[in-house]
């Protein structure tokens, strides 16, 4: 492998990075809006979102990114390649992120949210004040791990026709017929990445740990 | 585009045999993270500060790297170091290393979790260190662990997809090789969503049942 | 959100994707319109299209090129994995595949072929240092493989078939995997048709050879467009192009660059013989 492809591979690492973080942060806003709707007293709600993360969870992301990207179209919405991609990495990573983040608002102890309420906290100053800070501090250890999850499964988004990181290395794996090194290169690319990401999240864990008085 | 779903009936029951070798991957590969997952797991607790370093070191490499390039250098790159292996048991083999890595760690937080004094009382009837691990250990920490596992397990089921990049004639390459056969890929994708989404449901709620059946022999933590 | 809530938002919604739905009256001048011909095809087919460093190159990138000159538009790629590819044209990803792909009769079928653009005839490629295998009969009783959905795997099931003991055929994801389970020494030989086995023994001289004379029956390659009327029009507009490189000797030129010979190509195939 020559200097020229290596700086190719560390490009596309780059372009792994960059869709992995949209799709995170996109999950997210979706995550939140979800575990909302789980959370709901109303079935209406409780009903879609429990369907949703069910599905999504439920069925392989390789089969997810061809449904998005040939199932769409029958139903007359066209989207391009890193789109789709992105359509099916947040929407998947959205349902586990909603998990997470319902597991992290059911730990804020009752007891709390009774003392706010006793301090004359409305309803939703304890949300914004007592539940949702808590609930985020508890699952940013969590929240870590589906971004690595999630830059490892973007490994598949070749498949609608994304050339990130491992497609590099198919395809000069394909015009030298050598494909160890460039798997073996991208391995090592994928494990800066995840420990980039890891050591991040440590970071943040401690800059938001939830201090004891 | 019409959505026909009549055009996959004919195909059903090669669906069905790609079905039975992705359930049979996964159960094999399941089988083989458990044990293998354990031998890492205790061969770090007891084994000494090098075996430590060296199973933690792969242990990160697998969990730091996709699935598909674990996949791809295995039975891409292993010929180039003398491994050549056929696409059903390099694939095998790769879903068995990932699943063992992470059952491994699992099973590390599982061990720690045993309280000092189960292992005293083991010790004071005059036990040996293999039998504590053996009937005292392993299977408390089997119970304890079983919700994480049963999360890792059914991830597996999932993993199982990606071999079908190697042509390992599973669910997904069968149904994918159907679509371009019928020309009916919307069809074919549909079904293969639902027959994945069935076994995971399946999967996950025979786990739920077995911590309800367990909860009973779980010491309270 | 109240019940009426959500079913305002699913109308609206369900009107949206309706809204979208892809009003196609003319591919070509929506195309023109728009300055951008998307095109797809998979970036592992050396000739055709395959990446060279930083640059997707191949006697394809050429020939689009000249296309889009002409017609006066950029040439967008999209590039699949060959079992999305023609998925992806069905669903208007794009609207034309580059792939090439043989011209078949059930493909004929189903799709719309522009003029032959190349001869494709299967041809067997064995490893460099692999002397047992000097015609294609000789892997009778062996293991060859090819790229799954491709026709040079339907013409070698058939002559894997016709050989004693008949020789035992495995199917890839595409021809590259082949390629490299060949040098792995898995199977002796692959299914290539003739253009893709030239390259890979040019490339790789030290690794592959080519087993001469091509085992298929004659076939062509061209580019494939979907059959409905709106894409008429653009299939013409190649067929337009491919004619005239043929008379200003563009054509032969791109043959020689890419396939290292030329070849005399018919002006249509109406009827392949597979």
């Amino acid at each position: 492998m020559t200097w020229f492809l290596f700086a190719l591979m560390v490009q596309a690492a780059g372009t792994t990075l960059l869709i992995s973080f949209v799709a995170i942060a996109i999950g997210l806003v979706i995550g939140i809006l979800v575990c909302g709707a789980m959370l709901s007293p109303s079935v209406v709600l409780r009903g879609p979102a429990r369907l949703y993360v069910s599905f999504f969870r439920g069925v392989p992301l390789l089969v997810q990114l061809l449904l998005f990207y040939h199932l769409l179209p029958a139903i007359g919405i066209n989207i391009s390649s890193v789109a789709a991609a992105l359509v099916a990495l947040s929407l998947c990573t959205a349902a586990y992120q909603a998990e997470n983040l319902r597991g992290g608002f059911l730990s804020v102890s009752r007891g709390l949210l009774e003392a706010a309420e006793a301090v004359g906290m409305e309803r939703l100053q304890r949300f914004r004040r007592v539940s949702v800070p808590i609930a985020i501090r508890l699952t940013i250890p969590a929240l870590v791990n589906e971004a690595i999850g999630i830059l490892h499964a973007s490994a598949l988004i070749s498949v609608v026709g994304v050339i990130e990181l491992t497609k590099t290395a198919r395809n000069f794996a394909a015009t030298t017929f050598d494909p160890l090194p460039f798997y073996a290169c991208a391995g090592l690319l994928y494990l800066g990445l995840t420990y980039g990401v890891l050591g991040l999240g440590r970071a943040a864990e401690r800059h938001l740990a939830v201090r004891h008085a | 585009m019409t959505f026909d779903p009549s055009v996959v009936i004919p195909y059903l029951p090669a669906m069905g045999r790609g079905a039975l070798v992705t359930i049979g991957l996964w159960l094999a590969g399941l089988l083989a993270s458990i044990l293998l997952g354990l031998a890492i797991a205790v061969g770090r607790l007891v084994g000494g500060k090098a075996i430590n370093l060296a199973l933690g070191t792969l242990v990160q490499v697998i969990r730091g790297t996709p699935f598909l390039i674990q996949l791809f250098l295995l039975y891409f790159g292993g010929p180039r170091i003398g491994l050549t292996l056929d696409e059903l048991p390099a694939g095998l083999m790769a879903l068995s290393l990932f699943g063992a890595c992470y059952m491994s760690e699992v099973f590390r937080t599982g061990l720690r979790a045993i309280p000092r004094s189960h292992i005293e009382a083991a010790e004071s009837v005059g036990m040996s260190r293999w039998q504590i691990l053996r009937r005292i250990t392993i299977p408390e920490m089997l119970v304890l662990v079983l919700p994480a596992g049963t999360n890792i397990a059914v991830g597996l089921i999932k993993e199982t997809a990606v071999l079908s990049i190697i042509s390992v004639p599973e669910l997904t390459a069968v149904t994918s090789e159907i679509g371009s056969e019928t020309y009916a890929f919307v069809e074919a994708l549909t079904t293969l969503s639902l027959c994945y989404w069935a076994l995971v449901e399946i999967c996950s709620r025979a786990g739920r049942l077995l911590e309800q059946r367990l909860a009973s022999f779980r010491f309270a933590a | 959100m109240t019940r009426r809530a959500l079913l305002l938002f699913a109308f609206t919604a369900g009107s949206l994707a309706l809204g979208l739905a892809p009003a196609r009256a003319d591919v070509l001048s929506d195309a023109k319109a728009a300055g951008v011909l998307k095109v797809g095809t998979e970036t592992e087919f050396a000739p055709f299209d395959y990446i060279d460093g930083d640059k997707h190159v191949g006697f394809n990138v050429d020939f689009f090129d000249e296309v889009g000159k002409s017609l006066g538009m950029k040439i967008e790629w999209v590039a699949l994995p060959w079992d999305g590819v023609l998925p992806g044209l069905e669903s208007s990803k794009f609207d034309i595949v580059a792939g090439p792909a043989i011209i078949t009769k059930a493909r004929m079928q189903r799709y719309t072929f522009s003029s032959p653009i190349g001869e494709g005839t299967v041809t067997l490629v064995k490893r460099a240092s692999d002397a047992s295998i000097q015609k294609p009969t000789d892997i009778a009783g062996r293991s060859v493989g090819g790229g799954r959905g491709s026709n040079q795997l339907v013409q070698l099931k058939e002559l894997a078939a016709s050989v004693s003991p008949p020789a035992t055929v495995r199917e890839y994801t595409g021809a590259n995997e082949t390629q490299a389970d060949m040098a792995a020494g898995r199977i002796v030989a692959s299914a290539m048709s003739l253009p893709n086995a030239l390259a890979a023994a040019k490339r790789r001289p030290d690794m592959f050879a080519v087993v001469l004379p091509p085992f298929g029956v004659k076939a062509y390659f061209g580019y494939i467009g979907r059959k409905d009327a709106a894409s008429a029009s653009l299939m013409q507009a190649v067929d337009a192009q491919v004619a005239a490189m043929k008379t200003d000797g563009r054509m032969a030129k791109l043959q020689q660059k890419w396939f290292g010979a030329t070849t005399e190509l018919p002006a249509s195939v109406t009827d392949p013989a597979s």
